[in-house]
């Protein structure tokens, strides 16, 4: 009696187990549900694929029918044009050349080339000139290289302005005037700075082999008052080793 | 007895219980896997589809600020050569 009231217990347990798995899974008019749901889904998203895939097709012609025209443009303007946009071409990148040149230049320089500002404007006028300046990408470049050389050209007119496009100074003597590199800086009418020595220095290498030795009578450029420039400072910098080397040399 | 009884109806109830409900086949359930896989491409290719036709109703709207531009650049051309 006893066994069989366990047994029966433990088959109640394994069915009450079973049921609880069983009653999880899908019951078969769940499956039917989502059958129908999906299957409504399904032929929905198809005609919407079949819409869209009629509309890319629509878009690819009109996209290709766009790059006709626009080749049609481009063919007709370049007819138009024949050979003449090579030489306008190399004109405008001849300008750019001269002018980039140009700027690079020290107030001196650019004071002693001021003559090919005026080559460099009448082919700007030329330029403009030419049928194809019209083209934006050709209107905004040449307006580009005349607003740079307007800065040259004010450039000069400033140089010109300050006096500064050349000065030169004529080397007393120690005995009078205390010349030397350093109070020749230190002079108000030059830089009223005796530490802008090196510029006058590298301004005369042709007359200055050692800046420690100028003489009466030697004509000195004086460059525009400035900030001493890298090379200024370089040269400034060997000059002080080569100093200390010597000396170190002459005192073991 | 009575106990004894009455486990074994109870037993005998959740039988017939788990018994009776239905389930959907193996073959259903697999049709019903089939399906969800069309309808997961579908959504796929419509999102393709979508991205294609943005990117070319894009393209066609930058052609056309070409042709315009290239058109005026050619009115511009043909006058400025007539005054010549």
């Amino acid at each position: 009696m006893r066994f069989l009231t366990r047994l029966t217990a433990i088959i109640f347990l394994v069915c009450v187990c079973a049921f609880s798995v069983w009653s999880q899974e899908m019951s078969k008019e769940e499956w039917q549900k989502q059958i129908t749901d999906l299957t409504t889904q399904r032929n929905d998203l198809k005609n919407k694929l079949t819409t869209l895939q009629g509309e890319v097709a629509a878009l690819q012609k009109e996209d290709a029918d766009k790059a006709a025209a626009l080749k049609k443009c481009q063919d007709e303007m370049a007819a138009m044009v024949g050979g003449m946009e090579a030489p306008f071409a190399a004109l405008l990148d001849r300008i750019d050349a001269s002018i980039n040149e140009l700027s690079r230049l020290s107030n001196q320089d650019l004071w002693a080339r001021r003559a090919e500002l005026d080559s460099v404007q009448t082919w700007l006028d030329a330029a403009k000139k030419n049928a194809l300046s019209v083209l934006p990408k050709y209107s905004g470049r040449i307006s580009d290289e005349q607003g740079r050389l307007d800065a040259l050209k004010k450039s000069l007119q400033q140089i010109a302005e300050s006096g500064s496009e050349m000065r030169v100074y004529t080397v007393g003597t120690w005995a009078r005037d205390r010349d030397c590199l350093w109070n020749i800086a230190k002079k108000p009418k030059i830089y009223a700075n005796a530490f802008l020595w090196p510029k006058i220095w590298q301004g005369n290498r042709d007359e200055i082999k050692n800046p420690d030795l100028i003489y009466k009578g030697q004509r000195l450029k004086i460059p525009p008052k400035a900030e001493l420039t890298a090379h200024e400072r370089s040269a400034l910098r060997s000059y002080w080793s080569k100093k200390h080397a010597a000396a170190a040399a002459s005192n073991p | 007895m009575r106990k004894w009884l009455l486990s074994a109806f109870m037993t005998g109830v959740l039988i017939v219980a788990a018994g009776c409900s239905s389930k959907p086949s193996t073959d259903e359930m697999k049709q019903l896997s089939d399906l969800q896989a069309e309808v997961a491409s579908l959504q796929k290719d419509i999102a393709a589809r979508q991205a294609d036709k943005d990117a070319l109703t894009k393209s066609i709207a930058e052609k056309d600020g070409q042709i315009v531009s290239c058109n005026k650049d050619k009115d511009a051309l043909q006058q400025r050569m007539k005054g010549m």
